[in-house]
């Protein structure tokens, strides 16, 4: 055991954490360019807040890194389990912020489970899959046990209501599931059932808030002072940043508090405003290399436990970027959802930097093993 | 089933067509911030702009207005509100209840503002608390982020010092109105427009052109709150980006003088009347008191339409200047008219004597004299000191109406003194081409009778009998009365002077002025003078009283006491005099309605002012005429 440990420092995988602590950098310099003018001093100091949860989150990313896949393994279920059960304690007696339960307190501990279920849904899929009728691709009939995994927690965070985590964890399934050879023909009519699903859940299952969304998205137009506000005040960031950007701490919507949100929902619009295409440019091939790195992790370990973890937690980083990313630019609906290692937020820090250890845990045990 | 190789390689292909996905995600977003940011990046960039700079108008600062002596009657004092824009109001209820805290008010009574100001658009501000102090100014301005919503509005107040002294010359401003609006903008198109406030009344309409400024404007940054940005730690606004500046209004230096304004308020007291004092050898308004009176302070905020209805309709009319926009039969005050005429005309000398028995008949109507057992023989000096009607009646059967008419016009009667105010009313005198085309009626002997004592048809603003006075003083010169000398900016230039108005010069016997002079000297101080006892100390005080008919009376009730007449029924109170009758200066016509006698009720008036004038101004003439005054009676005592 002395030995293993030694080997796995004398090789341990870095790339993981240096690429996203790359991505961090930038993020942290525009959480200070987008805050540190504002009057509210909690909010001024928000970015000394966010260099110490990264670190805090990065410590708990390098200690996850330790665990070896196997125990992961092992325990995928009963981590799941307990996380539904810290979901339905949310719902029972959760704490409201936002007009939303999220929070679940105990004492000075502030947890928010339904961050955790997006780890704790990819274990428990990839255990299910690489245990079930693994190298037969994958019909309807494997699919109804899965999906009830995922939906389960998926539709207690909607109740939240969270929509923008729900929608997360059915995408991550969406991606585990395609990655586990979906058949072509289940994708059709799963497309189809989805978008029957999709309408009925608009007219029926969504707070008139989340519609309004909707709607402003479909015509931003419309009312730009009420639920179009954000959504144009953003684009108009955006799009004043033009090539090279307005400079570093030069943003005046963000600044001027056009773009609301502007250290969470909204990064991305002030990180454009200020350094442009070009600077979102190289953000974004960050992104890209941090995304394939977890892509070639996932081909490169034989274990399809292993890597249906690596492709769910790409999954998690990916969707999140995409639709944080298409929101600020108007080709999605603004669902609040962060922009990974950039928006501010200790709990989905802490979900990235878990992410990021198990990744870096798996890459590890690779070369060991 | 496949082999594990087969299910590697088949995952491989799964995970490439992820990584494919994800380029072409990317690829898109890419090109959608092209869109953005090359496309239409330009625009979006001038939007941005636009964004944080709001365009505010800076409104200009009225022009001062100060008394002769350069004390200051009307100022401009900025005034503090706490409002609240519904828009900004993120928590509402955080708002309210911190404000209310700030406020020292009640949540529930800012809720209740709130609501009945809901139909109004909802980046408006909503007044919530008039003047607050600095402290609260100060408060909400620094906790701006922990009351999102709230903010304070500055406001210049007009304010007039005196308050309701005054007020009817220095008049009023509020909101321009609709209709005023076009006929302004004929005049001015830039410096009027929808919103201002402008002078509605006296001397702040009149001289509206002058003492408003023009409005210039700024252009602040503000955030999507509406905040105006604070650089932390100082209070410094970025602002002025480009904007227009502001030029204040000019600032006007009236004839007024303060001192002499509040004693002639002082002494109508709570009377319904007028006085104004004029310099007679310029026609310089020293004083203009006209009561009940206003606050004119009161409309500069905008009076609420409650207020505005109990103002307008009060039957007491306070809005209403009652030395110029008001006329009365000048009763026996016109007598000197008539016996300026009657001189004039060679119709009576000095010595020219009627008996008054008390009464006279002409045709089948008897007239009276206010002595009911008559004066007996009574020459013009004692008809004029002791004001007896009969001798008038008598004379007039020679003057006749137009005659009298002309030398009432020659002293500015039945036309407008061209004072700069507006709404001045003219008077009225009466000729038989005026009677004929008015009525198609011929003139009566009788009606001659009735105007030669300035009842009837007669009527003369209080301003016009000072004005008259003012004649008789300096010898026949009719001055146009005003009351702005100068016009200056702020700097001190000086540019518009104001110089005395020669309107017209009578030419006249000097020995019937001097003799009419002599007459109205001793109707103050003739022990038999009807003011005798209202002749006050050491201002050689020269005058005539009047009564003024409100209705037709009777013979009976001419004689029954005016005092217990209903208030309605009652004459009214005149006096007009100047001083000193050696030298004079100043004239002093007053007023009082329903004051019954001119000797009781406006003769003290009169004394009190032209007392208050000698003393400030001429303090050593003061001093001189006390002194001869003094020696005189001991002489009489000694007799």
């Amino acid at each position: 055991m002395q030995f293993a440990f030694l080997q796995i420092l004398k090789k341990y995988d870095t790339s993981f954490f240096i690429i996203a602590s790359a991505i961090f950098l930038i993020g942290i310099l525009n959480l200070y360019s987008g805050t540190h003018m504002d009057s509210n001093m909690t909010l001024a100091n928000l970015y000394k807040r966010q260099l110490i949860l990264y670190l805090f989150a990065i410590l708990v990313g390098l200690l996850i890194s330790f665990i070896r896949p196997k125990a992961l393994y092992r325990y995928s279920y009963a981590i799941y389990i307990f996380n539904i059960i810290l979901l339905a304690l949310v719902l029972w007696v959760g704490d409201k912020g936002m007009g939303a339960k999220r929070w679940l307190v105990m004492g000075p501990i502030r947890i928010q489970p339904s961050e955790l279920m997006k780890i704790s849904v990819i274990l428990a899929l990839a255990r299910w899959y690489s245990g079930h009728g693994s190298g037969t691709p994958l019909n309807l009939k494997g699919l109804i046990i899965p999906f009830i995994m995922a939906a389960i927690p998926a539709i207690m965070i909607i109740i939240e209501p969270d929509l923008g985590t729900g929608l997360i964890i059915l995408i991550a399934f969406a991606v585990i599931s395609f990655y586990r050879n979906l058949k072509l023909k289940t994708m059709a009519i799963l497309f189809i059932l989805a978008l029957v699903g999709g309408t009925t859940m608009y007219n029926f299952g969504l707070e008139e808030y989340q519609r309004k969304r909707i709607v402003s998205f479909l015509d931003p137009a419309a009312d730009l002072k009420g639920s179009g506000y954000n959504a144009h005040q953003s684009k108009i960031a955006i799009g004043s940043g033009q090539l090279f950007g307005k400079g570093f701490k030069k943003s005046s919507q963000a600044s001027l508090n056009y773009l609301p949100e502007n250290h969470t929902d909204f990064v991305f619009s002030v990180f454009n405003e200020e350094h442009g295409f070009f600077g979102s440019l190289v953000l974004i091939i960050l992104y890209i290399v941090l995304f394939f790195r977890f892509i070639w992790l996932s081909s490169a370990v034989v274990n399809l436990y292993e890597s249906i973890i690596a492709i769910g937690i790409m999954s998690l980083f990916f969707s999140h970027t995409i639709i944080n990313i298409s929101m600020t630019i108007g080709l999605l609906p603004i669902v609040g959802l962060p922009l990974p290692l950039m928006s501010y937020g200790g709990s989905n820090l802490l979900t990235f930097g878990i992410g990021l250890g198990m990744a870096t845990g798996i890459s590890n045990s690779r070369i060991l093993f | 089933m496949f082999s594990e190789e087969e299910i590697v390689k088949m995952h491989r292909e799964r995970a490439t067509l992820i990584g494919n996905a994800v380029l072409i995600s990317f690829a898109i977003i890419l090109a959608r911030l092209s869109y953005l940011q090359i496309l239409k990046g330009e625009q979006l960039y001038r939007w941005s702009l636009q964004n944080r700079l709001r365009k505010e108008v800076v409104r200009a600062p009225r022009g001062m207005v100060y008394e002769r002596n350069q004390e200051l009657l009307v100022d401009n004092v900025p005034r503090f509100d706490a409002v609240i824009t519904p828009q900004y109001l993120k928590d509402r209820k955080k708002t309210l209840k911190k404000l209310a805290h700030i406020l020292e008010m009640k949540v529930e009574d800012i809720e209740q503002i709130l609501k009945q100001n809901a139909y109004q658009a909802k980046y408006k501000s909503v007044l919530i608390k008039k003047n607050i102090s600095r402290k609260e100014v100060t408060i909400i301005e620094t906790e701006n982020s922990k009351v999102p919503g709230a903010s304070v509005e500055t406001f210049i107040s007009r304010e007039y010092l005196d308050k309701e002294v005054g007020a009817h010359l220095l008049g009023y401003i509020s909101e321009i109105q609709e209709q005023q609006l076009d006929r302004y903008r004929k005049r001015d198109n830039i410096r009027y427009k929808s919103g201002d406030f402008i002078g509605q009344f006296g001397l702040e309409e009149q001289m509206d052109f002058d003492l408003r400024g023009t409005d210039g404007h700024e252009f602040v940054e503000v955030d999507a709150l509406g905040r105006k940005k604070i650089h932390r730690g100082s209070d410094y606004f970025i602002g002025g980006v480009k904007g227009k500046p502001v030029v204040p209004g000019h600032n006007l230096k009236l004839t007024i003088d303060r001192h002499l304004q509040q004693t002639g308020y002082e002494a109508l007291d709570q009377k319904m009347g007028s006085v104004v004092a004029l310099d007679i050898h310029t026609g310089e308004i020293l004083a203009m008191i006209s009561r009940p009176s206003f606050d004119p302070s009161r409309f500069s905020r905008g009076i609420s339409s409650k207020n505005w209805d109990v103002i307008s309709n009060d039957s007491t009319h306070p809005l209403r200047n009652r030395t110029t926009q008001e006329h009365y039969p000048p009763g026996s005050t016109f007598k000197v008219i008539a016996a300026i005429a009657g001189l004039e005309e060679g119709l009576i000398d000095e010595k020219t004597e009627y008996y008054c028995p008390g009464k006279f008949k002409s045709g089948r109507r008897m007239f009276h004299c206010w002595k009911k057992f008559g004066h007996q023989r009574v020459n013009l000096q004692r008809a004029l000191r002791e004001s007896c009607n009969i001798y008038f009646y008598k004379m007039s059967t020679l003057l006749g109406i137009d005659t009298l008419a002309k030398y009432a016009f020659s002293f500015g009667f039945g036309k407008k003194t061209g004072i700069a105010l507006p709404r001045e009313v003219s008077g009225l005198i009466p000729t038989r081409e005026w009677k004929l085309k008015k009525s198609g009626q011929k003139w009566q002997r009788g009606e001659t009778l009735s105007c030669v004592i300035g009842q009837s048809y007669i009527l003369a603003s209080p301003l016009q009998i000072a004005q008259m006075f003012a004649a008789v003083a300096n010898g026949g010169k009719l001055y146009r009365p005003y009351f702005v000398q100068e016009v200056f900016t702020n700097s001190g230039k000086i540019l518009k002077r104001f110089e005395p108005t020669l309107k017209s010069k009578l030419t006249l016997k000097k020995k019937t002025m001097r003799f009419v002079r002599k007459s109205l000297f001793e109707v103050a101080n003739h022990p038999k003078g009807t003011a005798y006892f209202r002749r006050g100390v050491g201002i050689e005080m020269a005058g005539k009283t009047g009564t003024s008919q409100v209705m037709r009376l009777d013979a009976d009730s001419l004689y029954e006491k005016c005092e217990e007449l209903p208030l309605k029924e009652r004459r009214h109170g005149i006096f007009g005099a100047f001083a000193p009758y050696h030298d004079p200066k100043i004239a002093v016509a007053a007023v009082i309605e329903h004051g019954c006698s001119g000797s009781k009720s406006a003769a003290p008036v009169v004394e009190k002012l032209i007392t208050a004038y000698m003393k400030k101004y001429h303090p050593k003439k003061h001093e001189k005429i006390k002194r001869r005054e003094r020696g005189r009676s001991q002489k009489t005592a000694t007799l």
